[in-house]
């Protein structure tokens, strides 16, 4: 598709997506319009092949989203932090999802020994940190897509670490049961598998509680390692 | 729902493991037999879109892009500052490495964040980032002043924010350089309005916009 062609086709299929949404359910925008509830907070990576909504099946209103190079939590990063502090004390969110994903570009970054340019070094310092703290293992795997996966899979088990030292994620972990969650979605299966790391750690002290999250317009059910979904409407 | 309705209803429903999720795998597989193969391959997205945390705001949805065709980042209001390495890495690396084509700033109408801003409140660890806005209120104070309706007023507030931010992502050494080895990225801004679900085009003459900004913070050699 030429450039100009692109960007127009965006805002006429935004008008097409509007025209149909609210043909469907005439509700549809006057309740978005009244307020948002959100279940979820997102926080994954930049890149354009993980669209939260779209890969978790859900519709507006049902998931609040941070998104950045590589999915990094650094426990002094202002954007995140704000997001974070947003999401959890005043739309009292009941889940938090960091999620990783196979073939990433940050990760990719953080394993080679050339500099990327610009503010990108200072960004991924963490990651460059995992890789360092995890050189032996990473580098005997021989299979660079699988090295990129595995130093993914660690990064989201440090988040999740930076997420759970969060000041204002354990009062709410402590007061009304917040979860955490850390994911990996498979760019190349368009599956999302649950890491284990965060509030209820997979497999650890038996069948945990199922979980049933309400969106706007989708049920989404946790269960051990597993989720299902039904849309509501 | 009692309890044992709600477990009755996650047997029912077991199994049904992201059966959504498989559906629109499938579906895109159905379309494009190569999809998934090619989404391995890599990205090559010719936007990046740069738009607010709020949930009903999904940008592949409202815009009909697919997987694959826009990078993006949200923060609490879409705000772009000059010192925040989170968002200025995704310019950098949207505008060196993934060479997009286009940046868009999409806020909204009766943005949280927005209204937040000019609460007055201590909000604690909110209050560093929400500054930013009450800036943007301080540069247009006296056109803000002078709506009466405050609505109407948090609207304007939220088109002037839009606009503020797309200079910034101008003012990005990135972003400059690109544009004048390439003649891309063009920036633009946007505001999605909840009431219809239609996104609004500033319309913002890059072009002049840019020209204007270098006069005081050019980058390019």
């Amino acid at each position: 598709m030429a450039e100009q062609d692109t960007f127009l086709y965006a805002l006429s299929s935004n008008n097409a997506w509007a025209g149909y949404k609210s043909h469907q359910n005439p509700e549809f925008f006057p309740k978005l319009a009244s307020g948002q509830s959100p279940k979820i907070l997102w926080l994954g990576c930049s890149d354009s092949r993980c669209p939260e909504t779209t890969i978790l099946g859900m519709q507006p209103g049902d998931v609040f989203v941070h998104r950045n190079i590589a999915n990094i939590v650094s426990p002094t990063d202002i954007n995140t932090s704000a997001v974070i502090e947003f999401a959890v004390v005043y739309l009292k969110v009941k889940h938090v999802v960091l999620c990783g994903h196979t073939g990433c570009g940050g990760a990719a970054a953080a394993l080679s020994n050339q500099r990327v340019g610009g503010v990108l070094d200072t960004w991924i310092t963490p990651l460059k940190a995992i890789r360092n703290a995890n050189r032996q293992e990473l580098d005997a795997i021989r299979d660079d897509k699988a090295r990129a996966v595995r130093i993914a899979e660690l990064n989201v088990q440090k988040g999740i670490e930076v997420l759970m030292a969060n000041v204002t994620i354990q009062e709410a972990v402590e007061e009304r049961g917040l979860d955490v969650h850390g994911v990996l979605f498979d760019i190349g299966t368009g599956r999302i598998r649950d890491l284990g790391f965060g509030t209820r750690k997979q497999g650890a002290g038996g069948a945990s509680a199922d979980e049933v999250v309400r969106g706007r317009h989708a049920t989404l059910v946790f269960r051990g390692g597993n989720a299902s979904m039904k849309i509501t409407r | 729902m009692s309890d044992q309705d709600i477990s009755k209803y996650l047997r029912e429903t077991h199994d049904r493991v992201f059966e959504h999720n498989k559906a629109w795998a499938a579906e895109q597989t159905a379309k494009d037999p190569e999809f998934f193969a090619k989404m391995s391959a890599g990205q090559n997205p010719d936007y990046l879109w740069i738009g607010c945390s709020d949930s009903r705001i999904p940008a592949e949805v409202i815009t009909g892009l697919q997987p694959g065709e826009t990078f993006v980042h949200r923060n609490i209001a879409n705000l772009v500052c000059n010192t925040d390495l989170n968002v200025m890495s995704v310019i950098n690396y949207a505008v060196r490495h993934l060479q997009v084509k286009h940046i868009v700033v999409c806020g909204h109408y009766g943005c949280g964040g927005v209204k937040a801003a000019m609460t007055p409140k201590d909000l604690g660890l909110l209050n560093p980032w929400l500054r930013n806005i009450r800036d943007v209120y301080r540069l247009h104070e006296k056109e803000l002043d002078a709506i009466p309706d405050e609505e109407a007023r948090y609207n304007r507030l939220v088109e002037l924010n839009v606009m503020e931010q797309c200079r910034n992502v101008i003012k990005t050494a990135a972003v400059q350089q690109s544009f004048a080895k390439n003649q891309f990225p063009i920036v633009h801004g946007w505001v999605f309005g909840f009431h219809d679900g239609l996104l609004k085009d500033l319309e913002i003459d890059f072009k002049n916009v840019l020209a204007d900004i270098q006069k005081i913070y050019n980058l390019t050699d």
